[in-house]
């Protein structure tokens, strides 16, 4: 049995982008069970800007599931973003998680918004001024309700969906200098304590798809300027062959396992 | 605006590359934090991806408005988005 996920970050939506992925999204009742969006849904983070990605991301006839991003906490009106988004079936995780029964099994999505401080070896430390241990506790803290949320779901798949990197494999393109804006070794850290299959996030535009955790769990960077597309479908299952990428026709995705 | 000693030559471009990053995150107009600033011969050169057209022309009309005298060029793409041709299957 096959979990099917499809997913997107960084769409940064306003009135100006509206209807652009609407094409693409009306097709994945057919080639996804769910679809999970990695956070900066808006430009600013304002009702109105949220009220554009309800339109645009709403009534899609599959689960929606999405954490904020950085962007949308701009404006301070958090609260009425995620009502909105709720409002229109979208479900905003932070600290928390979901899980959706799909013909393929139990998903178990935990979501956190996370945030940065560095990698291994070079990252910010619980020292010093109290605005460095401020930043640093913020993400010691996300990092924490994420490992939790993981490991309370009881599900077949496990997903980690952040918007803050959790590796630093998937920021390869971006300045090493902005590494510790981008992600943390902590959230990583967290997605290891957990059996995940697959861990999602975006924020780095300049970044790059594929890495792995210290634990060995997958990590895909799906924030929109890096794949190009309307979103990424990934399908997770304990047969299928890794080294094969699939093709989909004029009728759909092709199932080379069928 | 930040006035520098030497008025004759202008701010060094690495303050008119860090004004413009800032410019381009902080502006409301724009929001932008992915665009890079390059250094050329014929100027300075704006790369990155946006998600409309309109914010494409918006960033160089605001980053030309602050900076008058100096040579910009874009070379700002808008990102596609089409539905994917292939999926990706993890075991």
């Amino acid at each position: 049995m096959v979990i099917r996920i499809a997913a997107v970050g960084d769409v940064h939506l306003d009135e100006d982008v509206v209807g652009r992925f609407r094409p693409a999204l009306e097709e994945l009742p057919d080639r996804a069970d769910a679809l999970l969006l990695a956070g900066d849904l808006t430009r600013h983070g304002t009702e109105a800007e949220a009220r554009c990605v309800a339109q645009e991301f709403g009534g899609l006839g599959i689960p929606v599931i999405a954490v904020l991003g950085n962007h949308d906490h701009q404006c301070d009106q958090v609260p009425q973003v995620i009502g909105t988004l709720e409002d229109a079936g979208i479900t905003v995780l932070e600290g928390n998680g979901v899980v959706l029964d799909c013909p393929g099994g139990r998903l178990g999505v935990a979501g956190v918004k996370g945030f940065g401080g560095g990698f291994a070896g070079r990252c910010a430390s619980d020292f010093g001024e109290p605005e460095m241990k401020a930043f640093v506790r913020t993400t010691t803290e996300s990092s924490d309700r994420l490992a939790a949320a993981l490991r309370s779901l009881d599900c077949d798949v496990l997903v980690a969906l952040t918007h803050y990197s959790p590796v630093p494999d998937t920021l390869a393109g971006e300045p090493l200098e902005i590494y510790p804006f981008l992600g943390s070794y902590q959230l990583g850290q967290a997605i290891d304590t957990a059996p995940t299959a697959l861990a999602l996030h975006g924020h780095a535009h300049h970044g790059s798809e594929r890495g792995v955790t210290p634990g060995g769990i997958r990590v895909r960077n799906v924030a929109h300027p890096v794949i190009k597309q309307a979103y990424s479908i990934f399908y997770l299952g304990d047969h299928l062959d890794q080294t094969q990428v699939s093709t989909v026709g004029a009728r759909g995705t092709q199932q080379p396992w069928s | 605006m930040t006035v520098y000693r030497d008025s004759g030559t202008g701010p060094p471009e690495e303050y008119v590359e860090a004004e413009i990053h800032r410019l381009l995150t902080e502006d409301p107009a724009v929001a932008e934090q992915g665009i890079t600033v390059a250094h050329t011969e014929r100027g300075l050169v704006l790369y990155g991806e946006v998600e409309s057209a309109h914010r494409r022309d918006e960033i160089l009309r605001r980053v030309a408005g602050r900076f008058p005298d100096v040579p910009i060029t874009s070379d700002i793409g808008v990102i596609r988005t089409q539905a994917p041709t292939e999926i990706e299957q993890l075991p």
